[in-house]
């Protein structure tokens, strides 16, 4: 395919690199406008031809969806970062333009006059291949597209935001452990096994014994507010690659254990001897971790002394 | 206050069957109701104790062969029945399958004209087989309804409803007009198990089955194709170790970490 007419919607911006390389790879020849919203222009965008500016600060997927609305005529692709409100404002939009549309395209390849791409489904263990003409719209994986650097300066123009529907009457930011675990060697993975709070100490020392961080499944930051949603290890949360994952009275949903699929070596521990856990793991330890767990600590601790 | 249910049968993640090559094999996996549309009719039902109405459970099937799912696609929508519904409706036309939320969005948008005076439409974040998060915005978009995805809190006030979405960085607190969309995440309530006697009485509540023609909607092709569905497969050794003795568990532990090079 040649002569590809991108518009690449940069929110979170700074977000918005790994879309930018996605349509870098669209074609041989691409055009891409990036449409941004204030601050956005703060990002470094060069290779683009142009970048649009519109003159919100905090917009609602509405605003979004409006925006996208506004600039989106001659456009062949539209592309995201795959955060939950520039899918919403996706979404819309294709609805309105009769787009078929791909959340978190982790792989693409032109072919002929349309393009090839590729998604996770059935919650994440599977992949799905599509061909899809366009116009089309996609919103693409962290990471799947590095940015190839370019030096042309693009222009800058300015827009109007259409005014907000959604009214926001209550914000809370959430409070995060700051802890990297996509970057982490060893991640300890804490699941519902642990029976409270004040246990999840024991993963944190096994943790800080094998130079590590601690990871959890949904349940424990999303409905019981133990470990700040950076910890979550899933789908819908982060993506894990260390060389060891550990995960400790987990049950092994497929949601979590797709997230990660691209560890090492897994080893888990359970006391469930039919936990799902076991099938994804190079070893599994049939085990209650309230047992397992100081045994192994005392015995990590005094290895590390002699 | 009539509250509709956007549920889906989806292949259940849990009982994935693919060949040696790793290719899925879709047709014998089965459909099941997909988790968080449960939390979506958890919370219509929640709504409709306290404001009473009807919960209308709203599909279409997207998965073939329909001579097979028919029947599949009909149990999960006794599922939801039995969990309290009150209707459910179901489309089921060949031009619909395979799914994509382009096409099935249209469809649904014309069921919910079809049926009207629904004042609410909840649906769940995603589905657990495609996970393409999309339908609630697409729904709202076409049906010119305001839409809040991503929901873990709802609550209903005069003509408004207000809702906590959980988003990466923040749970942001909006209000919307109604009739509106919501799509809800696993962590707004825990969904119900349905009595045996309410299985047995979903039998009796109306299961109405549409095909795009009775609806008077066509769907345009979506040019998109399907090239393949392989298995993400990674080789694990998944050796047991039924080792109930603490100290000699943490001793193979110890040893296993040391021979993969992760202890030195």
């Amino acid at each position: 395919m040649i002569d590809v007419r991108a518009l690449v919607l940069a929110y979170p911006s700074q977000s918005a690199l790994d879309a930018i390389g996605f349509a870098q790879r669209a074609s041989e020849q691409v055009s891409i406008t990036v449409l941004t919203t204030r601050g956005g222009e703060k990002y470094s965008y060069r290779g683009v031809e142009k970048v649009i500016v519109a003159n919100v600060e905090d917009p609602t997927p509405d605003q979004l969806a409006g925006l996208l609305e506004k600039t989106f005529s001659s456009y062949d692709i539209v592309v995201a970062p795959s955060s939950k409100d520039s899918t919403d404002a996706l979404a819309r939009l294709s609805a309105l333009k009769n787009l078929p549309m791909f959340t978190e395209v982790n792989h693409l390849e032109p072919s002929g006059d349309g393009l090839v791409v590729t998604r996770p489904v059935i919650a994440g263990r599977a992949y799905v291949t599509y061909s899809t003409r366009v116009p089309a719209a996609f919103t693409v994986a962290k990471k799947a597209f590095p940015p190839q650097s370019a030096d042309h300066e693009p222009d800058v123009e300015e827009i109007e935001a259409p005014p907000a529907s959604m009214v926001r009457v209550g914000v809370e930011e959430k409070k995060f452990s700051g802890v990297n675990i996509e970057d982490a060697e060893v991640v300890i993975g804490v699941g519902r096994g642990f029976r409270k709070k004040e246990d999840i100490a024991m993963a944190e020392e096994l943790a800080r014994l094998l130079n590590g961080a601690v990871g959890c499944s949904r349940p424990i930051t999303a409905d019981l507010g133990w470990l700040p949603e950076d910890a979550w290890i899933g789908i819908s949360g982060k993506r894990i690659r260390p060389k060891l994952y550990m995960p400790i009275g987990i049950s092994g949903a497929p949601q979590h254990m797709s997230a990660a699929i691209d560890s090492k070596l897994i080893i888990a521990v359970n006391k469930d001897k039919s936990a799902p856990v076991f099938q994804y793991s190079d070893y599994g330890f049939v085990i209650d971790l309230y047992k397992l767990l100081p045994a192994l600590i005392e015995k990590l601790k005094q290895r590390k002394r002699t | 206050m009539n509250i509709g249910v956007l549920a889906k049968a989806s292949i259940d993640p849990n009982m994935v069957r693919a060949d040696s090559e790793g290719n899925i094999l879709l047709e014998s996996m089965p459909l099941a109701l997909s988790e968080y549309d449960k939390n979506a009719l958890e919370e219509a039902l929640r709504i409709k104790q306290e404001k009473g109405g009807k919960v209308i459970v709203l599909s279409a099937l997207t998965w073939g062969p329909t001579s097979k799912r028919l029947r599949e696609a009909e149990q999960v929508m006794r599922e939801a029945l039995a969990m309290g519904a009150d209707e459910a409706h179901l489309i089921v036309d060949e031009a619909l399958i395979p799914g994509n939320p382009l096409t099935t969005s249209l469809a649904l948008k014309a069921l919910v004209e079809k049926i009207g005076g629904i004042d609410l439409i909840l649906t769940g974040e995603g589905s657990m087989d495609t996970v393409s998060y999309q339908v609630a915005s697409r729904m709202a978009a076409l049906l010119g309804y305001p839409v809040a995805t991503f929901a873990r809190r709802l609550e209903l006030l005069d003509g408004r409803v207000r809702v906590t979405r959980d988003l990466e960085t923040r749970l942001e607190t909006v209000e919307l007009p109604l009739p509106a969309v919501i799509s809800v995440t696993g962590e707004i309530n825990k969904p119900r198990l349905p009595t045996l006697l309410q299985i047995r009485r979903a039998m009796s509540k109306p299961l109405n089955k549409y095909t795009l023609a009775d609806l008077g909607a066509t769907v345009e092709q979506a040019h998109v194709e399907v090239k393949e569905m392989k298995l993400l497969r990674v080789a694990r050794k998944q050796v047991l170790i039924e080792e109930s003795d603490p100290e000699k568990a943490a001793d193979k532990l110890i040893e296993i970490l040391e021979n993969e090079g992760i202890l030195k």
